[in-house]
């Protein structure tokens, strides 16, 4: 019993990380409609920026977490304006394409500048074990488990009750009648995708004292946000929340009481299985909004 | 066209004739460049010093050598770059790899062009399995790591907390990639052979972003020692998670990898690394009665690269140079067939070397005389604790210091 609930505490706190990383994704998909494979390496990007940061300045990564959130916004805004935006009306593989080539050049790039060590920050306020009746969790995994859930309302919010926001919405339901209306969507996807970009950047803040930073990072969480977002509906930023949790107890629990090597077989296993009988996802709004 | 490619290749051919009077070239295959190119470089740099050391005592043969350089990032690359070592630059030996994946590769190719390959830092046993007449390794290799961490539980370990080897449970815990599995495999079988006590074996992924189901289960099968075969993010992330979850193992064992690494430690903190035992091919901080010519070899490293070595791939290629460049001074020309019979020749005792390894090759071309040291960070240094004869400080037992 003791063991059980120290495993799901430890797959919340798990999938708030997940939650927090995959945010941004599903914004970019939601709304840019792009399947954006570098989303990983600008995690790494944040996360080198962080670290940049706290060893030459000496900022804690919570403070740092502003500039950050601005930087990785000017990066998205950057690739939207000069990669995908030139190819927004080819094949949809093209961008694809042009995604996967873009996170590999930055892992390599990654790699020339700060070679294959990891580099980690030393934030012992973030590493502090907070005892919740006998249980065990960080205070770091707690300021990401509320800063994710802030994330997810304050964007709910933003969406609903901003102009922006509904252009925003308009564009994502559909890009040509947006236009008619006068909404300038080639400057929408350059803010969404910006967007997307700075929460993957707040995230990368947030995780920062718990990971050390690899040029290759991005990899150990990437392919678990595409679950995440799939599971949750590929547009939903409250599907996401809950397919992260989701993702986080299956992981934690099957960890221990299957094998820790067999994890990732059964959250994917889930995930195939959800694809066959509702394959919009737990949260999906029915065929054609994918 | 094929007439003017082939008088270029004439050309070029007398040309390189001309300008390798008087010195010999040598292959060095290792990855330079990509994600392996740290240890890669770290191991050239064993391999360099050696080189310039022969050349100031006046060469091989009383020639210069001099190095030819092949970069392979992964085995595809490492097969492209040996051809062109055997068969354009000509050279009559290759030295390399650090990783396994790309020795194997490489020393097929070698294999068929009849040119014998050293191995100095290669670990994966199969490198010197496959029948090969050519390939030679002066370095331990993975079955023997493995019974070295099998073996310090009851020759290192239950003595120093004044228990029974048996009474100690261990726990056998590897990242699943063939590095991880094949060093546990060899631990399972070793275990089995010793009657050592094993109650969990767990493999995870190296990529996994949370290591506490391992850990739980750990604590749950109340383990005393645990065994890590690891890279460096999953180590770093195992002592942490441990600290956090509160799991006070009574010693923990590394199989190189991860726990050799400096940053290893710096990210873990070297409080939180304290007391971590370690496995790995011989570091500096080793006793030089054991391990003649450690400290000489430290100053020459300094002297030339400005840094303190930053890991002991330089050490074990330094030494494996050695050997095989002294094998190649006593064979009468550098044809393969009279390299394998001076290889095979070569009888240095235990305690001989600066890696403190002796040289004594099999049929396989595989060095029997090489043990890798048992290690412990202790205030932030790796330092060597077994066996006495090489150790330069007393094993302690326990992790942490809080």
């Amino acid at each position: 019993m003791d063991v059980l609930v120290q495993l799901l505490l430890n797959g919340i706190m798990l999938g708030s990380m997940y939650a927090i990383i995959s945010v941004g994704l599903t914004l970019i998909f939601g709304i840019v409609r792009v399947v954006n494979f570098a989303h990983g390496e600008f995690l790494m990007i944040g996360m080198y920026a962080t670290y940049l940061l706290a060893t030459k300045l000496g900022w804690h990564p919570y403070v740092s977490a502003v500039p950050v959130v601005v930087l990785l916004f000017c990066v998205g805004a950057l690739v939207q304006r000069f990669i995908i935006q030139p190819l927004l009306n080819a094949d949809e593989h093209i961008q694809i394409f042009a995604t996967v080539g873009l996170s590999t050049a930055l892992v390599n790039l990654a790699l020339m500048i700060f070679g294959a060590d990891l580099y980690s920050v030393s934030t012992p306020s973030a590493r502090q074990s907070v005892s919740l009746g006998g249980y065990t969790v960080l205070s770091g995994q707690l300021v990401i488990l509320a800063c994710a859930l802030a994330l997810v309302a304050g964007l709910h919010l933003f969406m609903q009750k901003t102009p922006l926001g509904r252009a925003i919405r308009a564009t994502a339901q559909n890009r040509n009648a947006a236009l008619l209306m006068g909404v300038r969507v080639d400057r929408i996807y350059i803010i969404s995708f910006g967007l997307g970009a700075a929460c993957v950047g707040l995230a990368s803040a947030l995780v920062m004292p718990l990971f050390p930073v690899t040029p290759t990072i991005g990899s150990y969480f990437v392919l678990t946000a595409f679950v995440v977002v799939v599971l949750g509906g590929m547009r939903s930023m409250y599907g996401a929340f809950a397919g992260a949790m989701i993702i986080g107890i299956v992981d934690s629990l099957s960890g221990y009481y299957i094998a820790p090597d067999l994890k990732e077989v059964v959250y994917f296993a889930i995930f195939i299985l959800i694809l066959i009988f509702k394959p919009t996802g737990l949260f999906g709004f029915g065929r054609g909004t994918e | 066209m094929r007439f003017v490619t082939r008088a270029a290749l004439a050309v070029a051919l007398t040309l390189s004739a001309t300008q390798a009077f008087g010195q010999v070239k040598i292959g060095a295959l290792y990855p330079f460049s990509g994600g392996l190119a740290l240890l890669g470089d770290e191991s050239f740099r064993g391999l360099e010093i050696a080189i310039e050391e022969r050349n100031a005592a006046g060469g091989l043969k009383k020639q210069k050598i001099e190095i030819v350089k092949g970069d392979a990032v992964e085995p595809n690359q490492a097969v492209g770059e040996a051809r062109r070592l055997t068969s354009v630059d000509k050279v009559p030996v290759i030295f390399g790899t650090y990783s396994s994946s790309l020795s194997i590769a490489a020393t097929q190719v070698a294999e068929l062009a009849g040119v014998p390959y050293f191995e100095l830092g290669a670990i994966s046993d199969p490198i010197t399995e496959r029948g090969f007449k050519n390939v030679y390794r002066t370095n331990p290799t993975a079955r023997d790591f493995a019974a070295r961490m099998v073996d310090a539980v009851g020759e290192a370990i239950a003595p120093a907390l004044g228990v029974e080897a048996k009474s100690l449970k261990v726990a056998i815990i590897h990242e699943d990639s063939l590095y991880g599995q094949t060093v546990a495999g060899y631990q399972t079988a070793r275990a089995k052979e010793k009657g050592v006590t094993i109650v969990e074996t767990l493999p995870y992924s190296a990529k996994s972003v949370d290591l506490t189901p391992v850990i739980l289960r750990l604590k749950t099968a109340g383990a005393d020692v645990v065994l890590q075969t690891s890279y460096q993010n999953d180590t770093v992330l195992f002592f942490r998670q441990m600290k956090e979850q509160g799991f006070k193992p009574k010693a923990m064992i590394g199989a190189g990898g991860g726990y050799s690494l400096r940053d290893t430690m710096l990210a873990i903190g070297a409080e939180n690394m304290e007391g971590a035992l370690n496995v790995d091919f011989t570091q500096f901080r080793t006793n030089p009665k054991a391990a003649p010519g450690v400290d000489a070899f430290v100053k020459k490293y300094q002297a030339k690269y400005g840094t303190a070595p930053r890991s002991g791939h330089s050490l074990a290629n330094y030494m494996g140079a050695l050997v095989f460049l002294d094998a190649m001074e006593k064979a009468p020309d550098l044809k393969a067939a009279s390299i394998r019979t001076a290889v095979l020749a070569v009888d240095v005792p235990v305690g001989g070397t600066a890696t403190g390894w002796g040289a004594k090759f099999a049929e396989s071309g595989q060095n029997s005389r090489a043990v890798p040291f048992l290690m412990q960070w202790q205030g932030g240094d790796l330092v060597t604790v077994f066996p006495a004869d090489a150790a330069v400080a007393k094993m302690k037992v326990g992790i942490g210091t809080n």
